[in-house]
């Protein structure tokens, strides 16, 4: 059984980072997203080589690296049961590869409390490893949690 | 019907229906479990009364409907900023829509190396608003679609 995390976003203090982590994009997986979000666009395959351009892509859509992003990000915390992702921001500033590893690095940008809920708005990077340094995406995610609400752990 | 925006590109309305297959497709795909989302017993518990569309399932619609006008240059110069209001519920005919705002950089659009600036949200068949936001696109020589 997997060990539940102990860290509660409520309890994040403005400022605090998260211990750098990774994420490995894999064509088959980037396949199955865009099979899953019905997203059918040639420019996934434009660049695989040609004999895999009926079958695996070469570009991953931000989206899928971001929701592979933040479902890591999100197994590092206790989530209480009512909390409620509220708002994203993203900025895509390069193409991600569809066999990427990623370096990702997020650190608590806002914390605040509204009527019995705390809201913590978590900023990310996301970069290619052993590519450009600078990053590839960045994020903004606003997670709305009630105070008092028991926790449960993600996944 | 696909608004015009002030550099010429269009952006196509993207619609599309939510299942609770398709939500467990999602679910494989991210890695995203919450019982909020495939665990109809749970979820009926819950203040939803049953279960929901992942937000980013959403966001991944107004993604693809961006890709599709955009191409590559939205995979590597698009910026997006949304709220989600409201869930989506299986069953539910989600349309994704975009209605230009305006273009920088003399309304050239990508093509001319400006931006463009969309508001884009999320709606179901009840006219139920469910994301909005903004999204736009950076420019760059050369339109490119996809």
């Amino acid at each position: 059984m997997a060990e539940q995390p102990d860290l509660d976003i409520r309890h994040l203090a403005k400022g605090y980072e998260f211990p750098s982590f990774h994420v490995a994009l894999d064509p088959d997986g980037v396949r199955r997203y865009l099979e899953a979000v019905e997203d059918a666009s040639k420019v996934y395959y434009r660049d695989a080589p040609t004999s895999r351009q009926d079958c695996l892509p070469a570009l991953a859509p931000p989206l899928g690296a971001v929701a592979l992003v933040l479902k890591a990000l999100l197994d590092q915390l206790k989530l209480p049961e009512a909390a409620v992702h509220t708002a994203q921001e993203l900025e895509f500033r390069r193409a991600l590869a569809a066999g990427a590893h990623l370096a990702c690095r997020a650190r608590v940008a806002q914390r605040s409390e509204l009527r019995g809920a705390v809201i913590s708005v978590i900023e990310f990077e996301i970069a290619e490893e052993g590519g450009e340094s600078a990053p590839a995406v960045l994020g903004r995610t606003t997670i709305m949690a009630a105070q008092d609400s028991p926790g449960r752990s993600q996944s | 019907m696909s608004p015009a925006t002030p550099g010429g590109s269009e952006v196509s309305a993207l619609v599309r229906r939510v299942t609770q297959e398709k939500i467990l497709r999602y679910a494989e795909a991210s890695g995203d479990f919450n019982p909020i989302h495939v665990d109809e017993e749970y979820a009926r518990r819950s203040p939803f009364e049953g279960t929901i569309a992942h937000g980013m399932l959403l966001l991944a619609y107004i993604s693809s409907m961006m890709t599709d006008a955009f191409g590559q240059r939205w995979l590597s110069g698009g910026r997006l900023k949304v709220r989600f209001k409201a869930p989506a519920r299986p069953g539910d005919v989600v349309t994704a829509s975009a209605r230009p705002l305006h273009a920088s950089a003399a309304d050239q659009g990508p093509a001319g190396g400006g931006r463009l600036e969309f508001a884009v949200e999320c709606s179901n068949e009840r006219g139920e608003t469910l994301v909005t936001g903004t999204a736009a696109v950076s420019g760059g020589e050369g339109s490119e679609t996809a």
